[in-house]
Order: C-alpha cells, then sequence, then structure tokens
C-alpha cells in the first residue's frame, strides 16, 4: 500500500522550467505554421515529460537506502558512515544516484543498482556540530533521467546518530583533596588505598605485598590485607542552558562553546583518574571515573539542547558540599 | 550576487564529451533540405571533431569572452552580407548563425549555464532540421535524434551535480542502453496519441509531395499531357495511390484505373477539351457524395496523393463516389476533380458488375488528326468498314511492326507521325495516341484516355499500391454503338502487370514504401479534416459496440429462461468446483497423522480454536497445561507424528495400537 506521506519528494529543476518554456514555443510554432514536423517534435517533448516523469519515480522509489555511523562521532572531526543501499526493483537499474548528507563534502555519486541488488559502502564524512539525529537529515536524489525533475528519497537510520561536541582543551584548576571528598559516603570498595579493609585469605593475583605475616603465622594459612580503593576527587561540572533567547545566535555560540569547554574539562579531569559528573538544567550525569563515565558525559553534552528560562527545569539537586564548577 | 564558479577543465571535457554526438548530428538533415550545404557542415563537422579531440586528450578549447565577443562582431558582419548579398535565403542564413553559435559555445563552455545555453542552440539546430525535413527518412533522423538526446540529457543531468570532473566510469555508466531503448518506445507510444490529438488550426505546411517534378506534374493529373514528360514520369517509382477492394474485383477490372479524358492534339501534346460536357437533362455518370440506392458489386477505397489538377483514379464501372473530406466535383467530360491544395484524399467508389465503359461525350475531331496520319490509317485499313476490324487490324500492325520502348528515338516533326512512319518505338501514350487518331480519322468516335493499369500487392493487408511505373494509356472508343469500349493497343510487353508479387527483398522495399505512404499521408499532411475523421471513426465505433451492447442484451432477454440462466449457473458452479480440486482424489493421512490431528481436535475442544501455525511440541505442551494427566500420552502422540512425518520412520503395527490406545484414554480425560 502507498504512504500517505512519501519519503520522497519531487522538484522541478531550472532545466525543467526551461524545457516546459520550450514546449510553448513549439507549440505556438506548431500551431501557427501547421508544420507536422514541428508537431511531432513536441509530440515527442511532451511525451518526453511523462516518461521521464514516471522513470524518475520508479528509479528513486526502488531503492533503499540505510545509514548508520561506525564507532564514535565527533563533531567536526572525520567521522566513519557506513551507508546500505538495495535496489529492490525486479527489472531496472537504479541509475544516476547522488547520496546527500551534510556530513560529506558533496553528493555521492552511487554507481548503478541492478535489480535486486544490495550495496554497502562506508565513507568518510564530517558532521559539522554536536547533536543528536533521530532523522536521517540524508537521502538519495537524482535528476534521473533527463533533468527536468529532482527526486529525494530521505535515507532511514538503523539507530540514532550521537554526535558529540569537539573538546576544547581549556586549563582546569586544581582540585584540594579535601574539597574532593565533600562529605560522601565513603564507597567502600575494594583498591589499593593505604586504608586496610578487611583481612581474607589469599587468592591467586593478590599481591604478595599484602601478605599478613602475623595472621598468617597465627592461622598456619596464607592471609592478606585488602584495602580500600583510593578515594577519587569528585568534580561536577555544571552548564547553564537556560539561553535568554534561544535564537540569538550569539548566545548560542557562547552556549556551544562552553558545550565543547565543558567536553575538555570533563575528558581531562577523567584522564586524571577524577570522578566526574555532569549537571544542567533538567539533566544530571553522577559522578563517577572511567572510559564509560566519559561515554556518558559526552553523550549528555550531545543532547543538551538551551531552553527559555522561563521553561527551565531546575539543576538537579547535589549532596551537601559536592564541589561544582560552572563552565561558561 | 556573485558569478558561478568556472569550470575545471576535467569537467568541461566530460560537458563536451556529452555535448558533442548531439551536436554532430543535429544540423545533418539541413544538407538535405536546403537547410545548409554540405560545406559549411564538413566544416562544422570536423570542428567538433578538433573540439571533442581536445577533449579527450584533457585540454578542453577554452575561448575566452573577448576573444568570443570578436568573433560574434565579425560573424554579425558576415551575416549581414550573407542576407543582403548573397541572399541564400532565411533557413539558410538561419542555420549556419546555429552552427557558428553552436561551435562557439562549445568551445568557450565555462561553466554549466553556457552548457545549458549550447544544448539550447543544438535544440534549435534540431528543430530547424526537423521542421524542414518531409521525406520519410525523417523518421530515422527522429529515432536516431531521441536515442543520442536521451543519452546527452541523461548524462547531462549527471553532471550537473558534479562541481569535479567525474570519473569515466561515471558518463559510461549512464544511461544504460535497456532503459535507453524502453523509454523510447514507451516516449513513441506516448508521442504518438499526442501528435494525433494535437489541436491543427491550419493546414499542412508541407503537402505531400511536394517534390514534384515537372515532368511528373505534366505527365498526370494535368489538362496537358506531354508525350515526353510521360516516359519520364513512367520511369519514378513514385507513389500515387493505395487502394483495396471489398469483395476483391477481377484484376483486370479493379486494376486499370480511369483518370482524365484527352481529346485535343497538337503537335505532341494532348489537351483536355472541358468545353464538351453532357448534354442538357443528361444524368451524371456519378452520384457523387452518397451511395446509390442499389447495391455495388465491390467497394474500392482509395489512398491518392494528389497531383497536378487533382483528377481522381477510378475504376471502370464506378457510379457513385465518396470523398472523405471535402468534395469532389464532376467535369464536363467526365473526370471527376478535388482541390489541390491538399496532399492527399481517401475516397470510396461503389462499383457496379457493368462492362467497363467511358463517361463523357468528347471525342477526337478529325480535324486534330495530322494528315499523315490520316493517310497511314487509309494505306493500313482503307479495305475494311467494320471499327472493329479496324482496330484489330491496327491493333496487329503495332504488335508486329512496332517496339514498346520508354526511351523512344528523338522525333523530328511531329511525334505521332515520326513515331508512325519513321521510329515505329514508343511507350503505351504514343501507341494509345496513334490508335485513337487513326480509329478518329476512320470515322470511329474515340479519344485518348489516361490512368493506370496495374499495381503491386502491399505489404499491409490486401491493399495494391499504384506507383508511377503503372501509369498507362489506352483508347476509348465506341466501335458498336453501345459506349465507349475500352481498347489497349500497346502490345504486351508495354502494359505493366496486373498485379506484381516480388521476393522478399522485394517485399521489404515495398514495406519500406508503404511506410513512406502512410508517413506522407498520414504524418506530414495530416490536418483537422483528418482528426475530425478520427473522431468520427471513434464515435462510430463506440456507436457500433453500443449497438452490440444492446444488442447482445435483447438477445441475452429474448433467449435466457429461468431454466437456462439455472443449466448455467450449475455449469460456473462446478467449474469452480473443479478448479478448487473438490472432485481430486482424496488422499488418506497416514495413521500417525490421523491420531496428531485428532490429538489437535481434543485439545481445540478443550481449549477453543487451535491456528494451524502451531507446532507439534507445542501441541504437546498446551494438552499438558490443560490436562496434566494427559502429558505423557499426548507427548508419546506427537513423538510418533513427528518420528513418523519428519523422521520417515515407520510406526510398527506395535506402536499403532498403542497410540490408539492412548488417543482413547486421551478422549476419556478430555
Amino acid at each position: 500500500m502507498n504512504r500517505l506521506i512519501p519519503d520522497w519528494e519531487i522538484r522541478i529543476t531550472n532545466f525543467g522550467l526551461g524545457y516546459i518554456l520550450l514546449c510553448l514555443v513549439v507549440a505556438i510554432a506548431a500551431t501557427n505554421t501547421g508544420n507536422n514536423g514541428l508537431y511531432l517534435v513536441l509530440a515527442a517533448m511532451l511525451a518526453a515529460m511523462v516518461v521521464s516523469g514516471v522513470l524518475s519515480r520508479r528509479n528513486v522509489r526502488g531503492v533503499l537506502c540505510e545509514l548508520e555511523t561506525v564507532g564514535e562521532v565527533v563533531a567536526t572531526r572525520p567521522a566513519w558512515l557506513r551507508l546500505r543501499f538495495e535496489n529492490r526493483l525486479r527489472t531496472g537499474t537504479a541509475q544516476s544516484l547522488f547520496f546527500l548528507h551534510e556530513s560529506l563534502p558533496g553528493p555521492l555519486w552511487i554507481d548503478p543498482l541492478r535489480p535486486g541488488e544490495k550495496r554497502e559502502l562506508v565513507v568518510e564524512g564530517r558532521f559539522p556540530r554536536r547533536g543528536v539525529f533521530r532523522d536521517a537529515d540524508a537521502g538519495l536524489l537524482s535528476r534521473f533521467p533527463i533533468g527536468l525533475f529532482r527526486k529525494y528519497r530521505k535515507a532511514s537510520l538503523s539507530r540514532e546518530i550521537v554526535v558529540y561536541p569537539l573538546p576544547e582543551v581549556t586549563p582546569i584548576p586544581p582540585v584540594p583533596p579535601e574539597d574532593s571528598r565533600g562529605g560522601r559516603p565513603h564507597p567502600r570498595q575494594r583498591g589499593g588505598g593505604p586504608d586496610i579493609r578487611t583481612l581474607r585469605e589469599f587468592t591467586p593475583g593478590d599481591d604478595l605485598r599484602d601478605l599478613h605475616w602475623k595472621q598468617s603465622a597465627r592461622m598456619r594459612r596464607w592471609i592478606v590485607r585488602e584495602r580500600e580503593a583510593e578515594r577519587d576527587r569528585v568534580v561536577f561540572l555544571v552548564i547553564d542552558n537556560a539561553l535568554p533567547s534561544p535564537v540569538d545566535s550569539a548566545a548560542l555560540a557562547r552556549f556551544e562553546s562552553a558545550v565543547a569547554r565543558c567536553a575538555g574539562q570533563a575528558l581531562l579531569l577523567l584522564s586524571r583518574g577524577a570522578e566526574v559528573g555532569f549537571l544542567a538544567r533538567g539533566v544530571k550525569v553522577s559522578a563517577q571515573s572511567g572510559r564509560a563515565q566519559r561515554l556518558r558525559i559526552l553523550e549528555a553534552l550531545a543532547r543538551l539542547e538551551p531552553v527559555s528560562p522561563a521553561d527551565a527545569p531546575a539543576f538537579p539537586s547535589l549532596r551537601k558540599n559536592d564541589l561544582c564548577w560552572m563552565v561558561s | 550576487m556573485t558569478a558561478a564558479k568556472e569550470m575545471s577543465a576535467g569537467l568541461r571535457a566530460a560537458y563536451l564529451r556529452v555535448l558533442v554526438p548531439a551536436a554532430a548530428l543535429a544540423p545533418l538533415p539541413l544538407i538535405w533540405t536546403g537547410g545548409t550545404g554540405v560545406r559549411s557542415i564538413a566544416i562544422y563537422e570536423v570542428t567538433l571533431v578538433w573540439l571533442a579531440w581536445r577533449g579527450r586528450i584533457g585540454r578542453p578549447l577554452r575561448i575566452s569572452n573577448a576573444a568570443m565577443n570578436v568573433a560574434g562582431v565579425l560573424y554579425l558582419g558576415w551575416l549581414v552580407f550573407e542576407t543582403a548579398t548573397l541572399r541564400v535565403g532565411l533557413l539558410r542564413s538561419v542555420s549556419h548563425l546555429l552552427l557558428f553559435t553552436a561551435l562557439a559555445k562549445l568551445a568557450s563552455l565555462k561553466r554549466p549555464s553556457e552548457a545549458r545555453m549550447a544544448l539550447l542552440v543544438l535544440f534549435l539546430l534540431s528543430l530547424a532540421a526537423a521542421s524542414s525535413s518531409t521525406h520519410v527518412s525523417s523518421l530515422l533522423y527522429f529515432a536516431a535524434m531521441a536515442w543520442v538526446a536521451f543519452r546527452t540529457l541523461a548524462r547531462l543531468a549527471v553532471l550537473a551535480d558534479f562541481e569535479e570532473a567525474p570519473p569515466r566510469r561515471v558518463l559510461d555508466a549512464v544511461p544504460t542502453g535497456g532503459l535507453t531503448a524502453a523509454a523510447i518506445v514507451a516516449g513513441a507510444a506516448f508521442s504518438a496519441p499526442l501528435f494525433f490529438l494535437l489541436p491543427r488550426l491550419h493546414g499542412p505546411f508541407a503537402v505531400s509531395p511536394f517534390r514534384a517534378d515537372d515532368a511528373f506534374s505534366r505527365a498526370i493529373a494535368s489538362d496537358r499531357v506531354d508525350l515526353d514528360a510521360f516516359s519520364a514520369a513512367k520511369r519514378s517509382d513514385r507513389v500515387i495511390l493505395r487502394m483495396s477492394a471489398s469483395p476483391a474485383l477481377p484484376a483486370e477490372e479493379e486494376l486499370r484505373l480511369r483518370e482524365a479524358v484527352f481529346t485535343e492534339y497538337d503537335d505532341g501534346v494532348w489537351v483536355r477539351d472541358p468545353r464538351v460536357g453532357p448534354r442538357r437533362g443528361e444524368r451524371s455518370a456519378f452520384s457523387l457524395g452518397a451511395s446509390a440506392a442499389e447495391r455495388p458489386h465491390s467497394v474500392v477505397s482509395v489512398d491518392l496523393n494528389v497531383y497536378g489538377q487533382g483528377f481522381l483514379f477510378l475504376p471502370y464501372g464506378t457510379y457513385a463516389v465518396r470523398v472523405e473530406k471535402g468534395r469532389a466535383s464532376e467535369m464536363p467530360d467526365g473526370v471527376l476533380q478535388v482541390g489541390t491544395g491538399r496532399g492527399s484524399i481517401r475516397y470510396e467508389a461503389d462499383v457496379s458488375r457493368a462492362p467497363a465503359r467511358g463517361s463523357g461525350r468528347g471525342v477526337i475531331p478529325v480535324s486534330d488528326v495530322p494528315d499523315e496520319v490520316r493517310q497511314y490509317a487509309y494505306r493500313l485499313t482503307g479495305d475494311l468498314s467494320n471499327p472493329t476490324e479496324i482496330y484489330r487490324r491496327i491493333e496487329e500492325n503495332f504488335r508486329k511492326d512496332f517496339i514498346y520502348t520508354l526511351e523512344p528515338p528523338k522525333p523530328r516533326g511531329d511525334p505521332i507521325v515520326h513515331f508512325l512512319t519513321r521510329s515505329k518505338a514508343g511507350h503505351c501514350e504514343y501507341f494509345a495516341s496513334a490508335a485513337a487518331m487513326m480509329l478518329a480519322s476512320r470515322g470511329v468516335r474515340a479519344r485518348l484516355v489516361t490512368g493506370s493499369y496495374g499495381g503491386e500487392a502491399g505489404m499491409l493487408g490486401s491493399s495494391i499500391v499504384v506507383r508511377a511505373q503503372n501509369l498507362h494509356a489506352w483508347v476509348e472508343a465506341d466501335l458498336d454503338g453501345t459506349g465507349f469500349a475500352v481498347l489497349d493497343p500497346t502490345p504486351p510487353a508495354g502494359i505493366p502487370p496486373a498485379l506484381s508479387t516480388y521476393s522478399l527483398l522485394s517485399r521489404l522495399s515495398a514495406l519500406g514504401r508503404e511506410i513512406e505512404f502512410l508517413y506522407d499521408r498520414r504524418i506530414l499532411g495530416y490536418d483537422s479534416g483528418d482528426q475530425v475523421g478520427v473522431v468520427e471513426a471513434v464515435r462510430e465505433g463506440l456507436e457500433s459496440t453500443a449497438g452490440r451492447l444492446v444488442g447482445f442484451g435483447r438477445f441475452a432477454r429474448d433467449s435466457f429462461s429461468a431454466s437456462t440462466a439455472g443449466i448455467l449457473l450449475a455449469t460456473a458452479l462446478l467449474a469452480w468446483l473443479l478448479v478448487r480440486g473438490v472432485f481430486a482424489p482424496h488422499r488418506p493421512l497416514a495413521p500417525a497423522t490421523r491420531a496428531y490431528v485428532a490429538l489437535r481436535r481434543l485439545l481445540s475442544r478443550r481449549k477453543g480454536p487451535v491456528p494451524a501455525s502451531v507446532p507439534p511440541q507445542e501441541i504437546a505442551r498446551l494438552f499438558a497445561e490443560e490436562v496434566p494427566a494427559a502429558r505423557e500420552d499426548a507427548a508419546a502422540v506427537v513423538a510418533v507424528y513427528a518420528a513418523s512425518t519428519f523422521g520417515g520412520v515407520r510406526p510398527t503395527p506395535e506402536t499403532l495400537s498403542d497410540v490408539t490406545r492412548r488417543l482413547r484414554r486421551l478422549r476419556r480425560l478430555v
């Protein structure tokens, strides 16, 4: 069944408009002279329009196009895009196809697809800005067969594309150890810290330096000290995403700049082993460390949208004495 | 606004590669239509080849704007000189201008918009070629141009999205040959009805065949017939008409078509005498415009290319004529004439069984017969008084002493006198003229008649194509007071064959000629009258269909009683059942399958309908859910079924009896 709102569009080209104008000129000439040679040309031109419309529609409509990214995508940095094409027509080669996407430097030529042919391409692209793309702003364009119309068919996304902001490297102030503690409950995790958590039997892999000789002698078994994890420094990076005017380009640029700086600071802190969290209006990423936290913060930053002050939710609450750095 | 970026050399070369084939083909017909000379086209084509070569080696020509302006101004001066002094004609001047502009544009491509401009110039060139072409071979040009133009436009459409030169494979890949062919066939299929439906406000610009040479137009359908021109016309293979008869007439009757009657002779030229008309109160020979009340023996349909004065070719025995468009006028000497402003006409003639007799009253006056001819006639037939015997003598004399040739010796003095007394060689008009004048000199009412005899069996249907080779002349004479009988004094070698049959090659050639005829008749000369004819034909077709439907309804009402309808209904039902295979032999199920089906039935009795898609193991599980006590039995039945159907293990009689026992137990539990 045909969809009520097709995912392809048709536009007449400038050449098409000129063609229609020429048809009118030939029609006037034919009618005024009665020259059947001109009538033949006119009939052929009109027929060409009909045939062109049918072929063009069929050409683009029969091709399925799917897009997904390979690996992380950072704004303005090269990223890999995997494109899948399938010509679902039983007859008729799909040809004169271009793939369009803002991440590509220009239209990407797709070699003709034979009936039933599936093809996968991996191309390098650059997403100009951070954000989340649920709807593929990409598709197939064709002027086939003779350029009277431009037919466009949107590509589908196999999953949403999250474009992380490009981290901007800025110096960060040192975090005093006493501030980093912040009164948070001790994580009580095993680790390599100075404090002893408990004594237990030795298991392969334990550090021999942790052997508790006296207790081992008493118990006549190997006993080791289990240490608590070293306490990480905890920092929350905060961005105020309430903008007085969402259409103010200068404010938006400042906001984007803050996002980029925030990403840069978060990555720097995480690389130093800090526990980093992120805070914005209606958004909170709990403070943690490690690679997974890096992705969580970058994704939160990618999804961060400016809100108007009137509708802006409050900042999520923090524990008492949590260290917050406002990035602006 | 900033100007568009200039194209790279690679992209320019690609545009050249795409445009040059169309540019090379577009103006070719202008050579034949007089639009330009061979020399101009040769210069143009050579320049194109050079441009293409430059593009191919990666160094496409790029003439600067300043140089183009200078060239433009110089050409303007040449154009003024050509128009004012050389006076080569408007079409030629325009064609030259277009050729120059096309070359200039192709040599100075800088932006895609200029490529489009070059395309426009090429389009105008092809328009000039198409609009000035009238020969049937223009169809070949149209086909070739459609192919090239489609490929050119498709490739230009691709290039429009490239900012740099595309790889070579891109232009090679588009469009595929199959798709081009399909598009052209579909385009032709759409074009045909459009061509015929587009409104015509004027008569056709060019009518067929407007290339008629002087000899041709002087030889037929004219008030004057020149003996020399007649032989020249007979050497032509031009199609005069196409005809078909329903029912078919015997060849000798059907294929002698009378056209014009000549009664005045002067020094080798025959002239019609239209003053000799019917007597007051005399009935017309033809009831024009409508069928006579009597039933015709045959109806002959003729498609005639109108030449000269537009006289109609009619079989002997014609008593009613219907002209498709407009009307024909009957001349006083019994000749039918239509207006000459039209390329071709179609008409129908009702033909009776009556013996062939010429209409009209005019005869050759004895005073017009040269003395030498009169003396020759007396020498030959002076001892005879019976007109029939006189004619036989003349005919025999021709057969014995004269020779038929289309290239008679150049006469000195009167051609007929020279023919009779010196050369004794000539074509049909010499023989007919001499015989008619000799008869006239002997007091027999006679006259010369021109027309055609014979034809070719057409490739399409049962039509007969009459060509200039079939033009013929004969005599009409009143030998016995019963009217003007047809006398053909030409020796058999000079009478065209009644009906030619041809080899395959000739037939193909005939097909080509029929296409030419159709092109001339149905395309080149197509006009608003034809459109009315088409509408009329459609209307009549619809009317006929509606009449048949009404007739069928009446027949159905009269014929179908309730019992007939019942029988038909029963037959249809039986056919449906047969198609559905209701009566196909029933194959019994295997015992394990039967047990499994019984199990499914038990489950559905307990649980409700079980879809066919539920697999066997699921049936066992569902059964166990519903009746836990029956878990083991259900599983056993399913296992036997699965082993039998899917594993190919045929159950032993013990197994089957066990299954039967279990089923019985299941029925009790359910």
